[in-house]
């Protein structure tokens, strides 16, 4: 009894929920290693492999060189022939450098070797603004991958998603992106004890409602869980749903939604224009929950600029909970 | 954006209209609500209110016709960038010059014909608004969208407006019981027209706009209509029996402080148009009674009490159709907007209860054929000999200075049925 409800009012932040996924990963399969830069003495860039060098050592947490496209070659390689490598990329700007190991070579090998080889990797992409980190370390691209057959791109907004969105990409045979909001990684919450999976590719709804239906992803979530409050004061009930995998799209969840609401905001901050909203909306538009609409589709998403470094425009070229609440009155009132 | 005024389809089998005037001017801001411009289709003539308030600019010129559903007009904000003109108001583009266009035509007065700035959404407004939630409801319920108000942004319907049109409708009849009101009758009048007014008084359970395909023909004078208690947008007041009613409408017809008028009653109204003659006798230039009520006691009871009972199209529209001889003329659209104007529960019961005092058992309790005896103004009868509520032979009953006119292949409606042959006989007496 007395375990039971401690096991309840665990909270972990969601840095530390990432750092125990991993820590019972090494500790129960000894095929998983971590890689990345200053992922050892140092504890990674935002301190979330911490101290596990010191438990598993340098054999299984291991500093790569400054080369992403190194580092990542060499995850795919081990992946190709036995382990399971966790890479954890500084920035998941980064990514660009590593963009031919992770879109060219871990994605499609098991394509064109006709499945006779799989790649167990997972990698790690700390992601989005709000940190001041300006345009180079700052951006959501979480679209640019999930534009890619062969991969899965998942972005928990929870601690206790984090954790079992990790140790569910690592059951995956396949190569899994996971993007890591930065500003999240402090964030507390309540996480179970032990081993458990999150399952890939099913969004989860944070708040039932019947007005309307907000799409968000990662930090975007609880701006939307926030403005939802708001209207829930001002009588306007939405239903959030965060998408929690960005490929593959969890079709039913949403599309059951906006049968049930006819009113759609999609919220993410990537940049907007051929973003996971437009793969949202689309997936409404062409599908039999066209018919539930009441109004159009409103989309909200990062400006059509580089994150900047001022942090009132930093602020402001990313969806924030007044634009979500603009957007949800209009549409609750049939304004748009 | 600016709001687009668009030709709007005021009657059924409507497809253009003429703009007849303008009441505002090029640039000049308008309110909304006020009276914009008068339009005339084959049938009727009609005062358009500005949908918006705004500045207008771009109408169309008084003496086009334009289809409707097309603007003829746009609203801009203060401030608001002024689109280029049309090329023309309610041609499609690419419809109406197929043909290859003169090789001496500038090349870009036609780049500016297919998309000048306000014409950016001509083409939707060809189509009605709708969500597709709302067309997807409509579509279920067997409605067209056409005729259903919609409330969303530019007209668009959303599902609750669909969904209003259905909740309208409810499950059982209308109840007996009905909130009385007080206030003077509903009278309304055309603009324009010169000499002696038109007065016109519509039957039981129809209200002023049944009136529009004969005003088409009588647009020379000022037509006045008035509307029955529990009728159209007259207050829902209790009737004690014909006498009461009578009462009611003469006090209308005398707060017209009119001279002399020319009256033309249909049915009920007929028998109100004969009783107020008898009294008024010196302001009645003439008197025109189409299938009047109150020359014998025979009437369709069934059709009376089908109509005030009906909660639905379904069950509105067969008793509709008994008006008419051709019963084709009353569309499924038709009925949908008939319904729609009797959608107030309280409105079929004020009626129901009308129709109790006014027709018990099915009987015309009210006689004026002595008052038909009396009166020495020209009088004229008109009456469809496939009338199915009142029977044409109650006109025979008439003194032989009342001129008869029997109308072959017509119903009870013949001011709807045969609206041209009963303007032309009216206005050989106007």
């Amino acid at each position: 009894m007395n375990a039971m409800t401690k096991t309840e009012l665990r909270e972990l932040s969601y840095a530390e929920a990432i750092r125990e996924a991993m820590d019972i990963a090494l500790a129960s399969d000894e095929r998983v290693v971590l890689m990345g830069e200053d992922i050892g003495v140092y504890g990674g860039a935002f301190q979330v492999t911490g101290d596990l060098v010191e438990k598993y050592g340098t054999d299984r947490v291991m500093d790569t060189p400054i080369s992403e496209l190194g580092g990542a070659g060499v995850a795919v390689g081990a992946a190709l022939t036995g382990l399971k490598p966790i890479f954890e990329f500084q920035f998941s700007d980064f990514a660009a450098l590593a963009m031919e190991q992770i879109v060219n070579q871990a994605a499609k090998v098991r394509y064109m070797l006709g499945g006779s080889v799989s790649v167990p990797l997972v990698m790690r992409f700390p992601a989005g603004s709000g940190t001041g980190a300006a345009a180079q370390h700052s951006q959501s691209i979480e679209a640019w991958l999930g534009h890619v057959p062969g991969l899965k791109v998942l972005q928990p907004s929870t601690p206790e998603d984090a954790k079992g969105m990790l140790l569910a990409a690592l059951e995956d045979p396949d190569p899994v992106m996971i993007f890591e909001h930065k500003i999240l990684y402090k964030m507390k919450g309540h996480v179970p004890e032990g081993y458990y999976t999150t399952p890939i590719g099913k969004a989860a709804i944070r708040r039932p409602g019947k007005d309307l239906t907000i799409v968000a992803t990662s930090m975007m979530v609880h701006k939307a869980m926030a403005a939802a409050e708001t209207l829930a004061a001002e009588g306007i009930d939405a239903e959030v749903i965060d998408l929690r995998t960005v490929r593959p799209m969890d079709r039913e969840t949403v599309l059951a939604s906006v049968r049930k609401t006819g009113r759609l905001v999609c919220v993410y901050e990537g940049v907007k224009t051929l973003g996971v909203g437009a793969e949202v909306s689309a997936m409404v538009a062409e599908s039999d929950a066209f018919d539930f609409l009441d109004a159009p589709i409103v989309r909200l998403g990062g400006a059509e600029c580089p994150i900047p470094y001022n942090p009132e425009l930093e602020k402001a070229v990313v969806p924030q909970v007044p634009d979500i609440l603009d957007a949800a009155r209009n549409l609750a009132k049939g304004r748009i | 954006m600016p709001v687009e005024v668009i030709m709007p389809k005021v009657d059924m089998d409507m497809a253009k209209g003429k703009i007849v005037t303008w009441y505002a001017s090029e640039g000049d801001f308008v309110t909304k609500g006020a009276p914009l411009f008068d339009i005339e289709t084959d049938k009727a003539a009609m005062e358009i209110e500005a949908p918006d308030s705004g500045i207008l600019h771009h109408p169309a010129p008084e003496g086009t016709d334009v289809p409707i559903g097309k603007p003829v007009a746009w609203l801009y904000a203060e401030g608001e960038a002024v689109g280029a003109p049309p090329a023309s108001y309610g041609a499609e583009p690419a419809a109406a010059s197929p043909a290859p266009a003169p090789v001496s035509e500038p090349e870009p007065a036609r780049a500016e014909a297919v998309a000048p700035a306000p014409r950016g959404d001509v083409a939707l407004s060809d189509k009605q608004r709708a969500t597709p939630r709302a067309r997807a409801l409509a579509r279920e319920a067997g409605l067209d969208l056409d005729g259903i108000p919609g409330t969303g942004p530019r007209g668009r319907v959303q599902a609750e407006d669909v969904q209003a049109l259905l909740d309208r409708a409810p499950a059982f009849a209308a109840p007996v019981a009905f909130s009385a009101e007080t206030g003077p009758l509903s009278v309304t009048r055309t603009k324009g027209g010169t000499g002696t007014p038109v007065v016109l008084i519509h039957g039981f359970a129809s209200d002023a706009t049944s009136w529009a395909p004969l005003e088409a023909q009588l647009k020379h004078r000022p037509i006045i209509r008035i509307e029955l208690p529990g009728h159209g947008k007259s207050p829902k007041l209790r009737i004690a029996n014909f006498a009461a009613l009578v009462k009611d409408v003469r006090r209308a017809f005398d707060d017209l402080n009119l001279e002399q008028v020319h009256l033309v009653g249909h049915s009920l109204g007929g028998a109100l148009a004969l009783a107020i003659a008898d009294t008024r006798e010196r302001s009645i230039a003439s008197l025109t009674l189409i299938a009047p009520a109150g020359l014998g006691p025979e009437v369709n009871g069934d059709a009376l009490s089908g109509i005030c009972r009906a909660n639905r199209p379904e069950s509105l529209g067969p008793w509709l159709r008994r008006l008419v001889a051709d019963e084709t003329i009353i569309t499924d659209s038709y009925v949908r907007l008939a319904m729609a104007g009797r959608a107030d529960p309280n409105l079929r019961a004020a009626q129901s209860a009308l129709a109790e005092v006014l027709f018990p058992d099915g009987v015309q309790a009210f006689d004026l054929r002595a008052a038909l005896e009396r009166i020495a103004v020209p009088t004229r009868i008109l009456w469809g000999k496939q009338d199915d509520i009142i029977p044409w032979h109650h006109a025979l009953r008439a003194p032989g200075r009342a001129a008869l006119h029997l109308f072959g292949g017509v119903g009870h409606m013949p001011q709807i049925e045969c609206a041209d042959e009963v303007g032309q006989l009216i206005k050989a007496y106007i």
